[in-house]
């Protein structure tokens, strides 16, 4: 478990340090719509941080930050439901 | 590669939905009598780790970017099927929580992505047979993860090319040449990022490794 706790910080330490340099130019798809002129429309669902912000913090980087490690327990944690359903839960014997 | 709603049509959306649901009761079928031991330490760790790196885009040329997407590594690490699943969680928290991805367009991308990622794995053990070292095992790695990303966007291309929106400014004559032209070029990242962490992986904890054991029994 140890070695687990010690990946999940590396993956935290390795976020926070790649926030700034991250690519703000569009992705492939965003591109391809882009040079094709389409649009994208209203979304039906804006998400509680859009674009990987948190509205509370003005800060951009502590915002994308802050919103990275929302995820990061949210999605651990479900994954780790998950891996709960799907195999023997942690500690208990076969 | 995340499909915003509004790119693609009802039915598209619908057939993918429903396809994607298909791979997704197997997944959980086959993982459920995969798995000798706990998954749950190994899934939590491997899917944030997936989740953090797509929020890291990384510049390609002519003002364009891209991200790994992760799938060939989730494979590797835990095998096809609950590769599968990890990614699905992924993106059910991106649409759900940051917009990244639409509700209604979850279906394609969970085919583009976590299905496509997750069988990519078949692609890692069709080139390096049963060895799970040397030069064979990674140049299927990097083949794979490569693939995955250009068959991804190749499901995408058809997917938009077929609605309304993309089909008034030419279809999938454009959608899908396009598409393919630019992750080419991202998939080149991506099998970068996906070997050299595998590497790492199995210098410092080849124990963890677990899509690597499923190499070696034959992926049952």
């Amino acid at each position: 478990m140890k070695g687990y706790i010690k990946a999940l910080i590396l993956i935290i330490v390795g976020l926070a340090i790649l926030i700034p340099f991250a690519s703000s130019y569009p992705d492939g798809l965003e591109k391809v719509a882009e040079t094709l002129k389409v649009e994208e429309t209203e979304p039906l669902w804006k998400g509680l941080m859009p674009d990987y912000t948190t509205p509370a913090i003005e800060h951009p980087y502590l915002s994308t930050l802050a919103a990275g490690l929302c995820g990061l327990t949210i999605v651990s944690a479900a994954a780790y439901t998950l891996g709960n359903l799907i195999s023997k839960p942690t500690g208990q014997k076969r | 590669m995340h499909i915003p709603d509004g790119y693609i049509s009802p039915e598209i959306a619908a057939i993918m939905a429903i396809t994607s649901a298909a791979f997704l009761v197997w997944s959980w079928k086959k993982a459920k009598t995969t798995y000798p031991q706990s998954l749950a330490p190994l899934l939590a760790v491997s899917s944030a780790f997936v989740f953090a790196a797509q929020m890291i885009n990384f510049p390609i040329p002519y003002g364009t970017s891209g991200h790994l997407v992760g799938g060939t590594f989730l494979s590797i690490v835990l095998g096809p099927y609950a590769a599968i699943l990890s990614m699905t969680i992924v993106l059910l928290m991106q649409a759900l929580f940051f917009a990244d991805g639409g509700i209604i367009a979850l279906g394609a991308n969970i085919f583009n992505m976590a299905v496509i990622g997750g069988l990519s794995f078949f692609i890692v053990k069709l080139i390096a047979g049963n060895s799970t070292r040397g030069k064979r095992f990674f140049l299927g790695v990097f083949a794979a993860s490569w693939l995955s990303v250009v068959l991804g966007a190749l499901a995408c291309g058809l997917q938009i090319g077929f609605s309304p929106a993309f089909s008034a400014v030419g279809g999938i004559t454009v959608t899908v040449p396009a598409m393919l032209f630019w992750h080419v070029l991202i998939g080149l990242g991506e099998a970068a990022i996906t070997t050299a962490v595998t590497t790492q992986l199995y210098k410092m904890q080849p124990a963890v490794l677990n899509g690597l054991a499923f190499l070696k029994r034959g992926a049952t």
